[in-house]
């Protein structure tokens, strides 16, 4: 295709027209699920079930969203999903102590960033590799949260606070308007702002990056804040949505979350992802679990359908990436 | 929440190696107390159980807990270092009733007594077991359900992790209770892996494809709860059920939320796990097999269970006795 005439492998900079082709082959698996579910079954295709599918992406997204960032800086951040943990038990403490949703919020938020400085912090002024610092992390955030919790859950918040996560809109939930704009703001932070580039520069080569003088040290901060904050953001959704806190609510969403960047089209290696790609993934994985359970597909079953889809998604889309 | 108090016993706990180096304690009877993990409120209530009742018989408990919920080989390297240790008995929870059966083995070799709780171990050589049985605690729960919907109507089940033990029997007790009754039917029975999140996005999604259910019944109580949450978003009304008795499936029953939840008296567990234990070490009758019967706690018989953990007390020996299923059998 002439649209990606001028591509050099390995350019850091982002160009449009390849991005569009890659978005359509990423769209066309979620595009041709889609469309399966819909011959499969009368249920899927209809207008309480599509925004049911998305408001279940939601949580998965604002996850992966904010880890998009730290891959495409060729990192990892393994501790998202035991920072929602904290950070909900954290915040519903808080709720419940003070009767203050907007406390609890703000506590939920903090304790999700300051784990995200730390990871920043131990990945780019210690030079601890992210997989090992985060991996250390995920277990200092467990720990804390096990101690702290003592196998009890905190439940019953406000039903003003409540609405973050089960209220609607104009009849459309409340977490699927979060989700647009958090897709929003990180498609235009990503791909329109100097210090977006400047991520995708790092990921595609550290020290090149650094030559040219940008300070990398604290755009990785910025990357690791910015995913901490992400899940203490679903932190918040979660308590919201489900009224109530226990000490593992994270622990089965962090390789989901991996899994939906990946999919999502990012590479491990950095420089390559975005996160209206990490959308398109999160909304794939959730589609499977609709989909199967709509279909009632027996429980022996089910691992072994997710993983020929997830397979199948990413070799579509690899096909897509040669031809472009 | 549980306050400073139960966190210190917590620490208490967490410490097994400082408790046990102590030399003013070398005399004492010391129970090590293996369960599955930190994370689900059960294994806390076991753990509680056995504190109560050693603390009753002047005896201590140091608790072994995976660090990662489940693991295999944590549990694995904490047998080999309890054999070192040589506490005086163990009370023992397999994260695997299979896999763990070569720890059993070394346990067994270096010749520290021990009682099975919970998950009956495939093999190894136990004083006894004490636990409650999944497929009766299934079946009674979900026959109290049929029962309150009137014998009839459409229900969902939502599973527990495939493979596990306690799924396998508790959803085969839902089944043949449904079985029971030919005016119910069941529309979809689909994983949800124990988990809350995973609850309320299974029932959100089987709401789509059934316009109408009546009866959801949930292999524990955190995913009923996930359900119920899924129902309220919806404003749809079905009657639920949970498994374990948890303080917050109480509460969802004294709110009306939640018809029932079959307790499975992790309480009483590691009371007589404990007690089974203590007494072997002072020659004292023991029982080879204690199989709690299933209660179902409902809107009418909850009160017992509304009560803080640390607040309840442990069974007499003669009532632990009177729940045995199998006795020594006498060799004379």
């Amino acid at each position: 295709m002439s649209l990606a005439g001028d591509i050099s492998a390995g350019t850091p900079r982002i160009h449009l027209s390849k991005d569009m082709q890659q978005l359509i082959y990423r769209l066309l698996a979620a595009g041709l699920l889609c469309v399966a579910l819909s011959v499969a079954t009368d249920a899927f295709f209809t207008t309480n079930n599509i925004l049911n599918v998305l408001r279940q992406a939601s949580l998965l997204f604002f996850l992966a969203s904010g880890l998009t960032l730290v891959i495409l800086t060729g990192g990892l951040d393994l501790s998202v999903g035991a920072n929602i943990g904290l950070s909900a038990c954290l915040a519903a403490t808080v709720i419940k102590a003070t009767g203050s949703p907007a406390l609890g919020t703000l506590t939920g938020l903090a304790t999700g960033c300051a784990i995200g400085v730390c990871n920043g912090l131990m990945v780019a002024k210690l030079r601890i590799p992210s997989f090992i610092a985060t991996y250390g992390m995920l277990w200092v955030l467990h720990g804390l949260t096990y101690y702290y919790m003592a196998g009890e859950t905190i439940h019953g918040f406000p039903p003003g606070f409540r609405q973050i996560g089960s209220g609607y809109f104009l009849g459309i939930p409340i977490p699927v308007y979060l989700m647009i704009g958090f897709l929003i703001a990180g498609t235009v932070f990503a791909q329109r702002t100097v210090w977006g580039q400047q991520i995708y520069a790092i990921g595609a080569n550290p020290v090149a990056a650094r030559l040219t003088g940008i300070p990398v040290d604290r755009r990785l901060i910025l990357v690791y804040a910015f995913s901490g904050a992400m899940a203490g953001v679903a932190s918040i959704v979660f308590l919201a949505r489900l009224n109530s806190a226990e000490g593992d609510i994270g622990e089965a969403m962090t390789l989901p979350a991996i899994a939906a960047v990946l999919i999502g089209g990012a590479s491990l290696f950095g420089g390559v992802g975005s996160v209206f790609g990490t959308f398109v993934g999160a909304l794939i994985l959730t589609l499977v679990l609709n989909g199967m359970n709509l279909l009632a597909v027996n429980s022996s079953w089910q691992p072994l359908v997710t993983g020929v889809i997830v397979i199948f998604a990413v070799w579509l889309d690899m096909i897509g990436r040669k031809r472009s | 929440m549980k306050t400073l108090k139960s966190n210190l016993k917590l620490i208490a706990a967490a410490l097994p190696v400082a408790l046990l180096s102590t030399g003013a304690l070398a005399a004492d009877e010391t129970i090590a107390v293996f369960t599955k993990n930190q994370t689900n409120p059960y294994f806390q209530t076991v753990r509680v159980g056995a504190e109560a009742a050693a603390k009753s018989m002047g005896a201590k408990v140091v608790h072994y807990i995976p660090t990662k919920p489940d693991s295999i080989p944590e549990q694995l390297s904490q047998i080999e270092d309890v054999i070192v240790k040589k506490p005086s008995a163990i009370v023992f929870v397999p994260v695997d009733y299979k896999a763990m059966v070569p720890g059993v083995e070394q346990i067994n070799d270096a010749k520290i007594p021990v009682v099975n709780v919970t998950d009956r171990s495939a093999g190894g050589k136990f004083l006894a077991f004490v636990g409650a049985d999944d497929y009766s605690l299934g079946l009674e729960t979900g026959r109290y359900l049929l029962k309150e919907m009137g014998g009839k109507g459409n229900v969902v089940i939502l599973e527990g992790v495939k493979g596990s033990l306690t799924n396998i029997d508790r959803v085969r007790g839902f089944t043949d209770a449904i079985k029971e009754n030919k005016d119910v039917k069941l529309l979809a029975s689909q994983p949800a892996n124990y988990q809350r999140l995973q609850g309320l996005q299974v029932m959100e999604n089987l709401m789509q494809s059934h316009t109408q259910i009546d009866g959801v019944l949930a292999a524990n109580d955190a995913m009923a709860i996930g359900a119920i949450e899924a129902l309220d978003g919806a404003n749809r009304k079905a009657k639920v059920i949970g498994i374990n008795g948890t303080k917050e499936a109480v509460d969802a029953i004294k709110a009306g939320k939640l018809l029932a939840s079959g307790d499975y008296n992790g309480f009483v567990q590691g009371c007589i796990g404990t007690m089974v234990a203590i007494r072997a070490l002072r020659n004292e009758a023991i029982v080879t097999e204690v199989v709690l019967k299933p209660t179902v706690v409902n809107a009418s018989n909850y009160q017992p269970y509304d009560v803080p953990l640390d607040a309840r007390a442990c069974p007499s020996w003669a009532d632990a006795a009177a729940m045995a299923t199998k006795t020594p059998t006498k060799t004379n």
